[in-house]
This record gives C-alpha cells, sequence and structure tokens, in this order.
C-alpha cells in the first residue's frame, strides 16, 4: 500500500479525484429534493418550546 | 436538589442544572486565575525580575497559564455549555447523576493535580501536554466518564434528530480521547516518581506532539466553542441558524480537515518535505470550511441586525465570530512555509493564539455564559446590560493592544534574526532583539490588564445577577426599561 502511494505517479491525482467526488456526493446528498422542510424543521430544534417550558422559563 | 421541571405531552424531564452551576462556577474562577497568571508572565517577559525562582519563574508558569486559560477556563466552558446544550436539544435529563458529579469534580482535581506539578517543576515538556503520565491517567479516567454521561444522554434523547451543536461537542469529546491517548503514550522510570519517557523520539515524537498541539486547537479549542455558536447565538437572537445545510457542511469538513494540519509546526525540520507540505495544504483548504462557518454564524443575524444595536450579548457572539474569521484567515497565512520562515519562532505566533484564544474562544464563552446564566438561577436578565457593554470595549482594546503590539513585535524579531551584512555576518545578537521588543511587551501586559479588567468586572455582574439584583435605569436586550427591585425596595422603605 505504501509503495503504491509513493512509487505511483497518480497517486496524488487519485487521491484528489477521490476526495473530491466523496465531497460532491455528500453536498448532493444534502440538495437532495424535498429535503429542504427536512433541515429547516432541524435548525429549529433550539427555539422549540414544550407549552409546559414555556412557563417554566418566561 | 435544585432542577428544572418540563411536561410536555407524555412525560416530564428534570433537567440536571445543578452540574451546570458547578461547572459555570468553575469557568470564572479558573478564568479569573488564568489570566492574572498570564498577565504576571507577561510582566515576567518585561520585567525579569518578576521570575521569582525558584517556583514562580517563567519556565513554570508558563504552562500554568496555558492550563488555566486553555483547560481548566476553557474546559470547564465546555463541559458546562455541553452538559446544558445536550440536555436542552435532546430533551432528556443528563444520565447518571453520580458519574456526573464525578466528571464535576474528578475535573477539578486534575487541574489542581496538573497545576501543582508545573510549579513544584514536574513535566513531560510537551508543550499542552505537560503533565505526567499519574495525572496522564486520571484525566483519562475523567474524560471516558465525560463521553459516557455525554453518549448515554444522547441515547435516551427524546427528540429524534440530534442537533448539530451535539456533534460538535461529540467530536470534541471523542478527538480530545484520542489525542490524549496518542501523545501520552510515555513509560515511567518508576511507579513511585513523577517522571516518564516518551515512547516515540526524534520526529515521530515530534510528529505525534504537533499532531496533538494542532487538534488541540483543532477540536479543543474550535470544535467545542463551535457547538456554542450553533446553540448560543440562535437562542440569543431567537432565530434558527441561517442553514442548518450549511451547518453540516461546515462540520464533516471541518473535522476532516483539521486532523491533518498539525505538521505546519514542523516546517524546516527533520520532518520530510511531503509531510510539511501535506500540513501546509490542508491548514489553507481550512481557510473554507471555517469562514463558511463565520458566515453562517452571523448570517444568523440576517434581516435583524438592529438587535446587535441594543444587545452587548449579541454583540459579544458576533465579535467573536469576526475574531474567528480573522484569526483562522491569518493562520493559513502562518503555515505557509515561506510566511512561516519569517513568522515561526517568533511573537507573531503569540498573537495570533491569543487573537484566537481572547478574541474568539473568550468572546464566544463570555457571550454563552451572560445568556447561561440568567437562565440558570432562572433571572429576567443579567445585573446590567451596560456592563456587559463596558466588559466588551475594554476587553476589546486589550485584544487589539496585544495582538498589534505582538505584530510589530514578531515581525520585527524575525526581520532582525534573519538581517546580515555584506561580509555574512549576522547584523543582531539575540540580546539586541530582546531590548528591542521591549516597549511592545509593556504593551502586551497593559493589554492584558485590560482583558483582565474586564473578566473581573463580569464576574462582579455575576455575582449581582445570581443574587438577584437589577441595576437602576437599566434596558433590557430589546431596549424596553426594567424594573429596578432593588431601588424600587429601597424607595418603599424611605418613603
Amino acid at each position: 500500500m505504501m509503495d503504491f502511494l509513493s512509487q505511483n505517479a497518480n497517486a496524488g491525482m487519485i487521491g484528489l479525484l477521490f476526495f473530491f467526488v466523496i465531497f460532491v456526493v455528500f453536498v448532493s446528498w444534502l440538495f437532495r429534493p424535498g429535503a429542504k422542510e427536512e433541515y429547516k424543521q432541524h435548525g429549529e430544534i433550539p427555539l422549540r418550546k414544550e407549552q409546559a417550558e414555556v412557563r417554566q422559563d418566561d | 436538589m435544585n432542577t428544572d421541571t418540563v411536561t410536555n405531552s407524555q412525560e416530564s424531564v428534570e433537567y440536571n442544572y445543578d452540574v451546570v452551576k458547578l461547572f459555570v462556577i468553575a469557568t470564572c474562577f479558573w478564568g479569573i486565575i488564568g489570566m492574572a497568571v498570564g498577565v504576571f508572565i507577561a510582566l515576567q517577559m518585561a520585567f525579569p525580575a518578576f521570575n521569582l525562582e525558584p517556583y514562580l519563574t517563567f519556565g513554570r508558569l508558563r504552562p500554568l497559564h496555558t492550563s488555566a486559560v486553555v483547560f481548566a477556563f476553557g474546559g470547564n466552558a465546555l463541559f458546562a455549555t455541553s452538559y446544558f446544550v445536550v440536555q436542552r436539544t435532546c430533551r432528556a435529563r443528563l444520565w447518571n447523576d453520580k458519574l456526573v458529579s464525578f466528571t464535576f469534580w474528578g475535573y477539578q482535581a486534575f487541574i489542581v493535580i496538573a497545576a501543582l506539578g508545573y510549579v513544584l517543576g514536574v513535566t513531560q515538556a510537551k508543550e499542552y501536554a505537560e503533565p505526567e503520565w499519574y495525572a496522564d491517567i486520571w484525566l483519562t479516567i475523567v474524560w471516558v466518564s465525560y463521553l459516557l454521561v455525554y453518549m448515554m444522554t444522547i441515547v435516551k434523547r427524546k427528540e429524534p434528530h440530534l442537533y448539530v451543536a451535539n456533534w460538535f461537542f461529540l467530536s470534541f469529546i471523542i478527538t480530545v480521547a484520542v489525542l490524549h491517548l496518542g501523545n501520552n503514550i510515555q513509560i515511567p522510570v518508576d511507579w513511585r516518581f513523577a517522571k516518564s519517557y516518551s515512547a516515540f523520539s526524534g520526529v515521530q515524537s515530534a510528529m505525534i506532539q504537533w499532531w496533538y498541539g494542532h487538534n488541540a486547537v483543532g477540536f479543543f479549542l474550535t470544535s467545542g466553542f463551535l457547538g456554542m455558536v450553533y446553540y448560543f447565538i440562535p437562542k440569543r437572537a431567537e432565530r434558527p441558524v441561517y442553514s442548518y445545510r450549511l451547518s453540516i457542511i461546515h462540520f464533516w469538513s471541518l473535522i476532516f480537515i483539521y486532523i491533518w494540519a498539525g505538521p505546519h509546526h514542523l516546517h524546516y525540520t527533520a520532518l520530510p518535505d511531503w509531510a510539511q507540505t501535506l500540513g501546509m495544504t490542508f491548514s489553507i483548504i481550512l481557510w473554507m470550511p471555517s469562514w463558511g462557518g463565520m458566515i453562517n454564524g452571523m448570517m444568523t443575524l440576517s434581516g435583524a441586525w438592529h438587535k446587535l444595536q441594543k444587545d452587548p450579548v449579541l454583540r459579544f457572539m458576533i465579535v467573536a465570530l469576526a475574531f474567528y474569521g480573522m484569526s483562522t484567515f491569518e493562520g493559513p497565512l502562518m503555515s505557509i512555509r515561506s510566511v512561516n520562515a519569517l513568522s515561526h519562532y517568533t511573537d507573531w505566533t503569540i498573537g495570533h493564539v491569543h487573537s484566537a484564544a481572547l478574541g474568539w474562544v473568550g468572546f464566544i464563552t463570555f457571550g454563552a455564559l451572560y445568556y447561561l446564566i440568567p437562565v440558570l438561577w432562572k433571572r429576567k436578565e443579567v445585573y446590567s446590560l451596560k456592563l456587559v457593554n463596558v466588559h466588551l470595549w475594554i476587553a476589546t482594546i486589550g485584544i487589539v493592544l496585544y495582538i498589534t503590539a505582538m505584530w510589530v513585535s514578531g515581525i520585527m524579531q524575525g526581520l532582525m534574526w534573519r538581517a546580515y551584512d555584506d561580509l555574512g555576518f549576522l547584523s543582531y545578537s539575540f540580546v539586541e532583539t530582546v531590548v528591542a521588543m521591549h516597549p511592545f511587551y509593556v504593551i502586551r501586559v497593559i493589554g492584558g490588564l485590560c482583558f483582565l479588567a474586564g473578566a473581573i468586572i463580569m464576574v462582579y455582574n455575576f455575582y449581582r445577577t445570581i443574587k438577584g439584583d437589577v441595576r437602576a435605569g437599566e434596558v433590557d436586550k430589546d431596549g424596553n426599561p426594567r424594573e429596578a427591585q432593588t431601588t424600587i425596595t429601597q424607595t418603599r422603605i424611605a418613603g
């Protein structure tokens, strides 16, 4: 494995493409159709309050 | 026992705020000590007569300062906020009260054990990992307990989605455990003695140390504090984070890239060139997730910028992000080998660290504390928002004095070291550079004093808040007048 990485002239390019593809797939997954509302809901988690909590805190 | 009961339709959750309160108090206590020691060692640099042999010399107090501010002040702040945030966003009480208490007392014991060691001259001479093997083993037990408490609280959560702040806190806890174990593989000379030797030597030892050291910055001083950003800014601004998607990209890219950046601490050493280049490249790539996160935090105020005008607590948090952006730009710049050739080993590095530690880590912690303390002690707001504003300004002036003095001093120092005359002789002796830096060392002391004064004002503000006082003539964060309880009572008595 080390030999393949150190002796192979294309190893750098292979690594670059490998990680770039992972990054592109990962970001595309975040922007998959229909996910917008789901992520918006997740962002609301700290601000969501149950009825009793409203009475407690304020 | 003081607990907060929350009832929802199905079942009730009693949050454990007791331990959060303890950690908050410990944060303030160690913060003042750590900053005061910092001012004292800055004074020692300017006036060497302040080195009081043998216990209070710069060599022994410097690790006391770094450990006190990073691990005692920062560490307790991380414990407090992570324990608070995980309960609130998981809607679950912390798992196992006894183990939770143990993490508090065990961690304080570690701090005391480590601090005593430094003053008595016990050190394994690894930066930010100075405690010897016995303290390391104790910390491992405490840290694994912390991880267990955190994980088990997440396991029993009622909120299906794990909020992003917890990802940052969890990555900090796990990575610090791995770093601590990796960098402390030491063999004691004898079980009855404090001294131990590293299992590694030479360049391997150096590389492991800076894999540890830089990721201590990345995961202890960045990742955990970003957890604060993603909870406390939305809470204080009463708005969700600008983009939850961007926060996910921020998280994964930050933790993936940070772990490779360590070798930039070893430019022009025996470390192979390819490893130096790797460290430099990843440091530069790191600029992107850092700025993505900064923009995400700041844009949370998009459409509500007016809140900054009235709320000094929110201002603390946003200024913290500005310093985060500035120091995560400066860091990659300094990691470039040709820039590092000038900056390395000079005061520029110290200035860089402090713009991040005081401006970013310090300010986001202050912001989180100003939000947290009224919530924990059930007060509407801190004693005085005007004093918060005084703290903000005096601390900012302190930081500016500190970092500008170190920029000038550091670059001058680097240029003097490398200057040589026509015959190839060095133009300056080392002591000439020390003499030239003296005025800047004095400015640094003044900057440090300002920052310390701000922290003392904060602690006073907290003391009055916990007591239940409201300063006369105060307005709340929306600009509405607040009822000054003490004044009203006094008037009634007088009348």
